[in-house]
């Protein structure tokens, strides 16, 4: 896909998801209708960066993440099955298996609500168990928007497939990108936000906008979701599980400074509800964590390099 | 050539160059100024031999004595020797802002003679563009060039009387790309006309400045009635605003290339010399986080570059985030290495005491910080003009 086919792409799905927004209807079906999961295998790269920033600049809810997952993993995703993921803050999977039982405890996004099955990656290798096998609580949580919820299972007489991990290091990878691409997404909408707000907030007898002190908060965080923007293209192409945690983490990192730099543009009405910017916050704190928080990515990518002695190039010209 | 293909060259002739100058030596020197002057040494000898080599000469166009190709080739090269210690990336940012300019601006038979000067490193040139009283502000710069004759436009010759300021390598320099004022102060940025002048002209003093690190890497540089010839001019006359502001996106492309392999050098040293604590891996961790976005930025930037795209005011995100990543590295050295940048005594201790004094500069020279951030917010978020 080149450049122009690429940006129509985004444009085509930006507009779809905004529109089922705007008049609160399921974002998934309407993601299908566009071809998702099914261009998961054909342009994994466009279809990940697309629906996922669609969805973080408009802040839906959606399963997308299970069906990401599900195809890692090697399942066809359907819309009746979720994949619970790890416990916020890290990536581990989430379950073990002992004597034929998995045990899990993990989360889910909105998609656990309604599914027939969840998908979970163990310590010996993915199972799916209905689920009937335990308990799906919806998180309130600082987000209670998010659709989050919080999954626990027991389940006998499972046969997990075998694998040696690496059907979950890819899980992750591309977990971590596409929450990444998500995290860029809302990062943009809030730029834009605290952009509008700064050019028509007038003080002092001009707008906020003519403001030094003003200007540099705002060219702060466009610098923040920049450098992430990039970090997800490097991690595109080098394909890594390095490359990924590290836009994770630039994720991360960039969600705390675009939030922090507009929340103090927006002065007051960014604590209020009636001003849309808290809905991307709130989204943003939950997002930080999701597949890794930056400082646990950072530190374990760290101790890697410790014990390797040196760092190499992860990604070449 | 293609990148790969050229990688793979450049590696091979590295690998078998049996010449011991160009063997790396991480020793550390035993004074700041022995340590500077050691690594212009180097940087000109393996820059010489690779020039005589070809190797030095692709990415460099064929009217400038180059052999074509790629800007990514050169981009490699400095990157290969930087992380090779072979190469001092401060030396080389010199060269890649500069031979552009020159490509740019001089006749084709001048650029074709200076280009292989410089890029051989038989020569090292300096950029004269601060004053005393003209860091960001540039526009405002008072060093004075007097037609003689009274007419700009047909003279021919320049009387230069002023002075310059932090100028780097100026000690070093055999020619300096000057900026100087062709008009009223009034005129501003229209009436400022670039030159080449040569450094051993006679009314030329250089006076070395000594940093906070011990290195006097740059210097003053007076000009007492120099007298330099009409067709040293770059571009056009009362055009050495144009032609600054149109080469300094250059500045930040194939040069952060080669300054991304030294911060990656760096967080190896790091990472080898770091103690196997969650601390210091978190520590480590920011730091090659930081590059690596600057990297990912950067490799974006330079293949822009490659295709032909014309460069402008988004570089000033990449020297945004060089500055994040650089000031992000040598914190780590602070945090992984207590003690060492504050109170030790070794010339390994210096090494890094150097380098962490002068990482802090990456947020002035070329174009402060602020002045970055400010070009953003014009520029790139058109949030109209301030105050
Ligand atoms: C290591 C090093 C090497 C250098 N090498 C060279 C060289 O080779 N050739 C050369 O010509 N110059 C060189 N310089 C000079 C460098 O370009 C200037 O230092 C730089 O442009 C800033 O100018 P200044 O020092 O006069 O600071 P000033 O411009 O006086 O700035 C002082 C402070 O005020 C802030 N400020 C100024 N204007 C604004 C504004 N409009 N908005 C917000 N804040 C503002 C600045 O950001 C800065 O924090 C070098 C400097 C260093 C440190």
């Amino acid at each position: 896909m080149d450049a122009a086919e690429r940006a129509l792409l985004d444009a085509s799905v930006q507009t779809a998801v905004a529109d089922a927004v705007a008049r609160d209807v399921p974002v998934d079906p309407v993601l299908a209708r566009l071809g998702w999961p099914a261009m998961l295998s054909d342009e994994p790269e466009a279809a990940v960066a697309a629906v996922f920033g669609a969805l973080g600049r408009t802040g839906a809810r959606s399963g997308a993440l299970d069906d990401l997952c599900a195809h890692a993993l090697g399942f066809a995703p359907r819309p009746d099955l979720a994949v619970v993921l790890p416990a916020f803050g890290g990536w581990a999977p989430p379950g073990t298996v002992t004597a034929g039982t998995v045990r899990v405890a993990g989360l889910g996004t909105a998609r656990a609500a309604t599914a027939t099955d969840l998908l979970v990656a163990t310590d010996a290798g993915p199972v799916v168990v209905p689920v009937g096998a335990g308990t799906v609580t919806p998180i309130g949580g600082v987000d209670p928007a998010g659709g989050f919820h919080a999954v626990r299972a027991e389940w006998p007489g499972v046969t997990p497939t075998p694998d040696d991990g690496r059907a979950w290091a890819a899980a992750v990878a591309l977990g971590q990108r596409a929450v990444g691409h998500e995290v860029a997404g809302a990062a943009r909408t809030v730029v834009d936000q605290a952009r509008d707000h700064a050019r028509t907030r007038i003080q002092f007898g001009r707008p906020i906008a003519a403001f030094q002190a003003v200007r540099h908060h705002l060219a702060d965080a466009f610098v923040a979701v920049e450098g992430l923007e990039a970090a997800l293209d490097a991690a595109a192409v080098a394909g890594t599980p390095v490359t990924a945690a590290l836009a994770k983490a630039a994720a991360g990192r960039a969600a705390r400074s675009v939030v922090d730099h507009c929340r103090q543009v927006l002065g007051g009405i960014g604590f209020t509800t009636d001003h849309p910017f808290h809905r991307h916050w709130t989204r943003l704190l939950v997002l930080e964590g999701l597949l890794g928080t930056p400082e646990a990515l950072l530190t374990d990518l760290g101790r890697g390099w410790i014990a390797a002695g040196g760092v190499p190039t992860l990604v070449d010209l | 050539m293609d990148l790969a293909r050229y990688r793979a060259a450049l590696r091979a002739w590295l690998d078998a160059d049996a010449d011991a100058d160009t063997v790396a030596d991480t020793g550390a020197a035993p004074t700041a100024a022995d340590d500077l002057n050691r690594r212009v040494v180097r940087t000109r000898r393996i820059l010489g031999r690779l020039w005589a080599a070809d190797l030095g000469r692709w990415g460099w166009p064929e009217r400038a004595g180059g052999l074509g190709g790629s800007p990514l080739l050169r981009a490699e090269l400095g990157a290969t020797l930087v992380a090779r210690d072979l190469a001092d990336p401060g030396v080389l940012a010199m060269i890649e802002v500069l031979a552009p300019t020159v490509i740019e601006a001089a006749p084709a038979d001048r650029a074709a003679e200076w280009v292989p000067r410089l890029c051989s490193g038989a020569e090292v040139w300096c950029q004269g563009f601060s004053e005393p009283a003209t860091g960001s502000d540039l526009a405002a710069l008072t060093c004075r060039a007097t037609p003689v004759g009274g007419d700009p436009a047909t003279a021919s010759a320049f009387v230069v009387r002023g002075q310059k300021v932090w100028t780097s390598l100026a000690q070093y320099a055999d020619r300096c790309v000057l900026l100087a004022r062709t008009g009223p102060p009034e005129a501003r940025h229209r009436a400022i006309t670039a030159f080449l002048v040569d450094m051993d002209d006679p009314g030329i003093t250089v006076a070395p400045i000594e940093m906070v690190n011990g290195a006097r890497e740059f210097a003053e540089v007076f000009f007492d009635d120099v007298v330099v010839p009409a067709d040293r001019v770059l571009g056009a006359r009362d055009g050495g605003w144009d032609l600054a502001m149109r080469i300094l996106p250059y500045e930040r492309s194939t040069c952060f290339w080669h300054r991304i392999a030294y911060l990656e050098q760096r967080c190896t040293r790091l990472a080898a010399a770091a103690p196997a604590d969650d601390r210091a891996a978190l520590a480590l961790g920011e730091a090659v986080g930081a590059v690596h976005t600057l990297r990912a930025r950067s490799r974006a930037t330079l293949h822009r570059l490659a295709a032909g795209e014309t460069l402008g005011p988004e570089t000033s995100v990449d020297k945004l985030l060089v500055a994040a990543a650089e000031l992000a590295t040598f914190d780590a050295a602070r945090a992984l290495l207590p003690g060492t940048v504050e109170l030790a005594d070794d010339p390994v201790a210096a090494v890094w005491r150097r380098e962490y004094l002068y990482s802090r500069a990456v947020t002035v020279y070329g174009g402060t910080a602020e002045i970055q951030r400010n070009i953003v917010a014009r520029r790139l978020l058109d949030l109209g003009p301030e105050g």
